[in-house]
């Protein structure tokens, strides 16, 4: 949008330019160049471009930008617009949870334990969900308190202590950048195969999941929920690491407006993504009685595989036969019973 | 109003008073300074408002890091505007620079050399110690080892060779004590081949001017510029080689609404200021001036008056402007007539009028004969000896004029003397040495009253065949002592010279090119570097473009293991044997010779060109008191006790001795003002009269002494000749000689004291006499015209020995072979060769070259200073966007540059932009340190690599010579252009 | 008091980068850290101006405004100061600033950046004026000894102003008024918002 107003800003100035010029009566004599007359001036400059530029002999080409006011739009964005929607999204999602689980309270195992365990999610898996975790919590604290920090943070902790923390946020953010990014790669190789959308999704869909009442649409290893994480994961992940990216290693791939876009896409990415990651969370733990576990130890109980997974649950009792996979009776799960 | 507020902020408009009364804490004292110092930093900077009204800040307290800092003033070694730098010293250490606010030249400015200056001193990359080239590896040697080494050596080549062997190139970097004492050294050693930067930059307007009128300098100043109604500048890019002289014209521009018009063939940063830009094609300087002659004449513009008092020689002048109508103007330079025609009428009727000029026009083969044309427009149009008129020359070194005018060059001894016997016997008298004595140095006295070798072909008296260098035997060694190499054209041919040299010696504070060439050249031993202070470890008078003089303090002792110009001179004159003689009257301590003792001698043998009232005493007076000069005028108030009524830096020439108290003369030629007050004629030195052939094979004798036209207060009211005894006796003015004046008279001529004449008269009495009546010593003359006895006499366009234009060369063809200087000038045969081989095909571009602000000369110096090497890193040529398209050249690209001669390569990267014409290219002079597409680094002595090397220029540029001064051509020649 | 301002006189300026090596010399900022430097538009056109630029101590500062550590404050003068102990070199003021000002050292991981360097208008950081600290982090404090910047006190032809925004305003205004043209107060617009008319 931004740019076609600028377009627009611009053809139209070159027609006044034009008009202008044809308008001029001719001058005395064509050849004369009179470089005091002929002037460059800012304003008439701001009007046509959106930015002054011109030329510099030190190879540091970013400095050959002369003014550019766009960083006050971008300022605005940071100062409100991002607060605005951060503040929205995070604590509405929050409000929601709660507001649903004092409504729901925690989804229970219907049919009861079996005893009986199934494993959901291998070592490997687990190690990699759990590096993407910790990273993105970090990630996503030490980001926060770049938006938040100064406002509510910072006056209860004063200048040099609020910095000191800050200093320290940013390194992690900076360093854990990496392992969250690997993480959000295999989890996009590890877990493609499930994720693709299919009908039982649409059907899943349809019925709301089951969050209201004590439906249970079936679903393969993942439920359309989950997918729905998933890609949310993949593609935020990749963008907020992209966007990063671009504002870790600056003016490598883009000049200052590129930066200003990326910083926008980063912070937007990355609250709605933080505020779906909380109710990611709240199903993983509270939320749901028996789901934790497939995380956990990365076995779940086989009543709650046939409840929220029964097509996974099936295939995976078609695949290996129901004498081979006769889980092991969970003493500790028994004993807590 | 002409202010829009959004947000008013009333509370400034209170008192301080009220506005310290919010303040927490009191910080009176601060607020106050602050405010003070504003005053003293914006309002000062304002050239619009009085100066007088305005508050400086009081000495303003240093703060703790600062104190206990002395501050001492030196000058800027840069450029010849001669600003002056204000250094805080802490225990011996250069710590800060302040804005010099008090100097009338450059008010606290500075360009970004002068404003990084203090770098330069304390670099990391200072030659440390003396080193010697030993199989190939650069060895310390301690100074007592070096100097006895070298003066050795230098001893073995004299008796093999003779003295004219040894070729002394010394520096326009030095003061003038050390210029002075660097040509004293070659005299004592007995040769003429002791030359300076001045070749290369404006030797052809020392010839060309001094043959028009007097004397071969800037007439007015930079700061004479602001009174100027129109300001031409032809052959000069001052934004960017003099930035603050800018402060001037840019001034004077607005404050006179003057026109400001730049004819050059790039669109410099001069120029973007510019009301009147003029594009023309490079070397065509004569053919536009003719072309604005041409309309001045037809439209009855010229100053008829002035012509006829004070020109002489204006009819032949006419035949060879009518030749130039405006078509043929506009073929040969590409300016159209009615532009010229305009920019000719703000020249001749919208006066006074300037024209400002320095490298463009100088460095060429036809070098003298443009700025001759130069100085004919002026006096055509009346420009001259007036306030905000005159040719105001740009000179390039801090002190290339001093050093000119002490004489380091080949043509002459100091002060212009010349080098016949009387000029020998005065020099002789002055030092209190026996001529007898100087002359058995030389080889004879016939070689002692020839011109020696000019630098820009020193590496031809090296490889040349014997017979064909006029001298006992070739150049065998050379003792270069501040200047740089590649700064000379040739480069590929000067490695030949650097190879076959047996004793090549380097003093300077960097190794510059001339080691790491000579090590390319393939050298292995036989190259010595001694490190010499940067000037501002030296004290001395140092002259700037506009003849003023200024001493510069020592700001802090030399550093590492550097030695002062004058103790390296001194060591040498010593070690060769002849140092009792050559500092008689020089007090020299620990072998450093006093500056001071230098500027007195040079005081009392001066005569010629007034340098004999200056004496240190008066210039410190004047660094003192700097603040005292008006800015416009550049005088001080009359009833000041140490400095009353003097001009600033008392510019020469500065008549009689310094008890006459002569306050230097700021613009030359002004019959204006007495003479006392600085004003002057015209210098008749080309004899009274001249025998004149007419049509009809008549001879007549026309007079070359001015006619009716006088200085004010002169109590000869018509031209004279100059002053002798006999003159004065004439006059009945002898009387007034002292006895003692008359005694020395007599001394200094016993058989006939009669003929001793003003710049002979050692006891000034002569000068004091005439200066008495109101008279100029030198006489009253007509400025030429015709200048007979130059190779051209009326200037005369000749193409550019490589032109693109080869249809004009049958009709503009350069001067026939000859042997100037010791050596042939084959400029014809080249040119004629390169139209034979159709040069101009494979070599399309014109190539010329120039200055960039950030470096100067050969820029070893300035490419190690960090602050400034940053600001270009890179050596490129401007090509413009059309003939970067044609090649697939790209702005920021690397390209190879292939020149005429020598099978000329070298890589640079590609400014691609429209400052420069179709057809033309153009690169900065200041790079070095590559060669053919090779970084050579690794040839400088570890760790005096400057930061920044790059190709030279002149790597690529190629023959060319004037043949009045031996100016090489650097402005003009072909290339052709590549992406590599 | 007085509100520091800068003022570039474009049809003065000659990119003759005093201004850039008097601020190098004073402050002895590395190689690399330009807290000042000269632009030149329309380069080698009919009608090319170049300015000089730095930090211009903006009214309502984007910098301060943005800064995630609030580590800027803006003196009585109206010099938008900040403080080295407390950036964290996340680059915000960069993208912020509408004229290049910050600039960040290349520090050790993969070429990020370290604390934000900018220009001081010579009037040091928060340490005590004239300390050995403050020269360190922000060099000089000209301010405090009663002297204003040296890129506007060297400029070589009285192109960059520096002082009370009212005075050189002024002094503009004349110089406008004399000569009969002006091609602005660059950046006046952006910085301060306001203009003077020309």
């Amino acid at each position: 949008m931004a740019s076609f107003a600028r377009f627009v800003r611009l053809a139209v100035g070159a027609w006044a330019l034009l008009l202008l010029i044809g308008a001029a009566p001719v001058p005395v004599s064509a050849q004369q160049v009179n470089p005091t007359a002929s002037s460059v001036h800012e304003q008439q400059l701001l009007q046509e471009l959106d930015r002054i530029q011109g030329r510099v002999s030190i190879p540091d080409q970013r400095s050959s930008v002369l003014v550019q006011p766009q960083g006050r739009e971008w300022r605005e964005f940071h100062n409100v617009t991002l607060r605005w929607i951060g503040g929205v999204a995070i604590i509405g999602m929050l409000a929601v949870i709660v507001i649903y689980y004092l409504a729901r309270g925690m989804v229970r195992l219907e049919s009861g334990r079996s005893g009986r365990t199934i494993v959901r999610f291998n070592v490997f898996e687990r190690f990699v969900h759990w590096m993407t975790a910790v990273c993105f919590i970090i990630l996503a604290l030490s980001g926060l308190n770049i938006t938040f920090g100064r406002p509510l943070l910072l006056p209860l902790i004063g200048l040099e202590a609020f910095s000191e923390w800050s200093q320290w946020a940013k390194y992690a953010h900076n360093y854990l950048s990496f392992p969250f990014t690997i993480g959000v790669v295999l989890i996009f190789l590890m877990w493609i195969a499930g994720n693709i959308p299919n009908k039982a999704d649409v059907e899943w869909a349809r019925r709301g999941g089951g969050l209201i009442g004590h439906d249970h649409p079936p679903a393969y290893r993942f439920n359309a929920g989950q997918k729905a994480i998933y890609w949310i994961v993949v593609i935020g992940g990749g963008l907020v690491a992209a966007s990063g990216y671009v504002l870790m290693f600056p003016f490598y791939t883009t000049g200052i407006e590129g930066m200003q876009i990326a910083q926008i896409v980063h912070a937007i990415v990355a609250v709605l993504f933080i505020a779906v990651m909380l109710a990611h969370i709240y199903i993983g733990t509270i939320g749901m009685e028996g789901a934790f576990e497939a995380m956990g130890s990365g076995e779940v109980d086989v009543n709650w595989a046939r409840e929220h997974h029964s097509l996974w649950l099936d295939e995976e009792m078609a695949r290996t036969g129901p004498n081979d996979t006769q889980p092991q009776p969970r003493h500790a799960a028994s004993a807590a019973q | 109003m002409l202010i829009k507020r959004t947000h008013g902020r009333s509370e400034r408009h209170g008192s301080i008073a009220e506005s310290l009364a919010g303040q927490a804490g009191g910080l009176d004292r601060r607020t106050f300074l602050r405010k003070s110092g504003l005053a003293g930093g914006a309002l000062a900077a304002l050239g619009t408002m009085p100066i007088g009204s305005v508050r400086k800040a009081e000495a303003a307290t240093t703060g703790p890091l600062t104190a206990g800092a002395t501050v001492r003033k030196s000058i800027c070694t840069h450029c010849s505007v001669g600003c002056t730098v204000t250094a805080e010293v802490l225990n011996g250490v250069w710590i800060g620079q302040e804005p010099s606010w008090e100097s009338p030249i450059n008010r606290g400015s500075h360009c970004a050399k002068g404003a990084s200056v203090r770098e330069l001193v304390h670099s990391e990359r200072r030659l440390r110690y003396p080193m010697k080239l030993v199989d190939g590896q650069w060895t310390r040697v301690s100074w007592d080892a070096a100097i006895n080494e070298i003066g050795d050596k230098l001893l073995g080549v004299r008796e093999k060779s003779g003295p004219e062997s040894v070729y002394w190139l010394g520096s326009a970097k030095m003061t003038n004590e050390g210029a002075y004492l660097f040509r004293k050294l070659g005299a004592f050693w007995g040769t003429n081949n002791t030359d300076h930067q001045a070749r290369i930059c404006h030797s052809t307007t020392v010839t060309g001017v001094a043959n028009t009128w007097g004397y071969g300098a800037m007439t007015n100043s930079y700061n004479d510029i602001r009174n100027a109604k129109t300001q031409v500048v032809l052959g000069g890019n001052p934004a960017e080689a003099h930035p603050v002289s800018l402060q001037h014209l840019l001034e004077g521009k607005e404050l006179q609404k003057a026109n400001f018009i730049v004819i050059d063939p790039r669109l410099t940063r001069t120029a973007a200021h510019a009301t009147e830009y003029v594009r023309m094609r490079p070397g065509t300087d004569i053919p536009v001036l003719y072309g604005m002659m041409w309309h001045i004449l037809q439209n009855g513009w010229e100053d008829k008056e002035f012509i006829r008092q004070r020109v002489y020689g204006f009819d032949d002048l006419r035949k060879e402007v009518e030749k130039w109508t405006p078509d043929e103007v506009e073929r040969v330079t590409g300016i159209p007539g009615e532009q010229l025609k305009r920019v000719a009428k703000m020249f001749a009727t919208e006066k006074p009028a300037t024209l400002i000029w320095a490298m463009g026009q100088t460095q060429k083969t036809v070098g003298t004969a443009n700025v001759r044309a130069s100085c004919i427009a002026l006096l055509m149009t009346g420009n001259v000896g007036k306030a905000g008129a005159g040719a105001n020359i740009f000179r390039g070194h801090d002190n290339v004029q001093g050093a000119t005018d002490v004489g380091l060059d080949i043509v002459t001894l100091p002060f212009y003397y010349g080098l016949a016997e009387g000029a020998w016997k005065h020099w002789s008298r002055v030092w209190e040495v026996d001529y007898e004595y100087l002359k058995s140095r030389f080889d004879s006295k016939q070689m002692m009253e020839t011109p020696g070798i000019p630098l820009t072909r020193w590496f031809e008296a090296v490889t040349l065949p014997k017979d064909q260098v006029a001298q006992k035997d070739n150049v065998r060694a050379v003792f270069v002592q501040g200047h740089a190499s590649n700064s000379i054209t040739r480069i590929p041919e000067s490695l030949n010279g650097l190879k076959a040299l047996e004793l090549l010696v380097i003093a300077d504070p960097h190794p510059t090119t001339w080691a790491s060439l000579a090590v390319e050249a393939g050298r292995k031993d036989g190259v010595y570097i001694l490190p010499v202070a940067t000037q501002f470890e030296c004290k001395g008078s140092r002259v700037a473009s506009n003849r003023s003089l200024q001493w510069g303090e020592q700001i802090v002792k030399p550093i590492f293991e550097s030695k002062d110009d004058l103790e390296v001179i001194y060591l040498m004159a010593k070690k060769f044997g002849f140092a009792d003689q050559m500092f008689k009257n020089i007090k020299v301590e620990n072998n450093l010779p006093e500056a001071e003792d230098v500027l007195r001698e040079m005081n009392r043998g001066s005569w010629s060109t007034g340098y004999c009232g200056q004496s240190p005493e008066r210039l410190k007076a004047h660094m003192k008191n700097q603040a005292k000069f008006d800015m416009l005028t550049m005088r001080a108030p009359k009833d000041d006790p140490e400095v009353g009524g003097d001009y600033y830096g008392l510019p020469w020439p500065c008549w009689g001795s310094p008890e006459v108290k002569h306050p230097g003369t700021p613009l030359l030629y002004n019959t204006n003002l007495h003479v006392m007050d600085g004003g002057g004629t015209f210098r008749p030195r080309f004899g009274l009269e001249r025998e004149e052939k007419l049509p009809d094979g008549t001879t007549r004798k026309v007079s070359l002494l001015a006619d009716g036209s006088y200085s004010l207060g002169s109590a000869i009211q018509d031209g004279y000749p100059e002053f002798t005894l006999a003159s004065l006796k004439k006059l009945g003015w002898n009387t007034e000689l002292t006895e003692a004046e008359m005694a020395t008279i007599n001394k200094i001529n016993p058989a006939n004291p009669d003929a001793v004449s003003w710049s002979l008269d050692l006891s000034g009495g002569i000068q004091r006499v005439a200066l008495a009546h109101g008279c100029v010593p030198y006489g009253n003359g007509k400025a030429r015209m015709n200048a007979f006895g130059l190779p051209d006499p009326i200037p005369v366009h000749r193409e550019p020995i490589y032109t693109p234009r080869v249809d004009l060369i049958a009709k503009y063809p350069t001067l026939p072979d000859a042997k100037q200087f010791r050596v042939p000038n084959i400029g014809f045969s080249v040119q004629k060769t390169a139209v034979e081989k159709g040069i101009a095909k494979q070599f399309p571009l014109i190539l010329s070259s120039g200055r960039l602000v950030e470096y100067e000369g050969g820029g070893e110096e300035t490419r190690t200073n960090p602050w400034l090497a940053e600001l270009q890193q890179d050596m490129f040529i401007e090509i413009n966007p059309a003939d970067a398209a044609e090649r697939g050249v790209k702005d920021g690209g690397w390209v190879w540059v292939t020149g005429a001669e020598n099978n000329s390569r070298a890589r640079m990267k590609a400014l691609v932009t429209e400052r420069i014409g179709k057809g033309v290219a153009w690169m900065p002079f200041h790079f070095g340190g590559w060669f053919a597409g090779k970084d050579l680094r690794g040839n400088y002595p570890k760790g005096t690599d400057p930061i920044v090397l790059g190709e030279s220029a002149n790597t690529i540029t190629s023959y060319g010579y004037d043949p009045a001064t031996g100016m090489q051509e650097a402005k003009v020649t072909l290339c052709q252009i590549a992406a590599a | 008091m007085a509100r520091m301002k800068f003022l570039c006189d474009a049809d003065r300026c000659i990119e003759c980068n005093a201004c850039v090596t008097a601020c190098k010399n004073e402050h002895e900022v590395p190689w690399g850290i330009n807290r000042r430097r000269v632009v030149t538009i329309n380069d080698g056109k009919p009608g090319e101006r170049s300015v000089s630029m730095a930090c211009m101590h903006c009214t309502d500062a984007p910098c301060a405004a943005v800064c995630p550590v609030n580590c800027f404050y803006t003196t009585a003068d109206g010099v938008v100061l900040h403080s080295k102990d407390l950036c964290i070199g996340c680059g915000y003021c960069f993208y912020a600033c509408p004229f290049g000002a910050p600039q960040y050292p290349k520090v050790g991981n993969f070429g990020s950046r370290g604390k934000m360097d900018k220009c001081t208008y010579c009037a040091g950081g928060p340490e005590a004026d004239g300390s050995k600290e403050e020269y360190e982090k922000y060099g000089a404090n000209r301010l405090a000894e009663g002297k204003l910047p040296l890129c506007a006190e060297m400029c070589s032809t009285k192109s960059l102003l520096a002082g009370d925004g009212e005075i050189i305003a002024q002094i503009y205004k004349e110089r406008v008024m004399k000569r009969g043209y002006g091609s602005g107060a660059w950046g006046w617009k952006t910085a301060y918002r306001e203009t003077i008319e020309s």
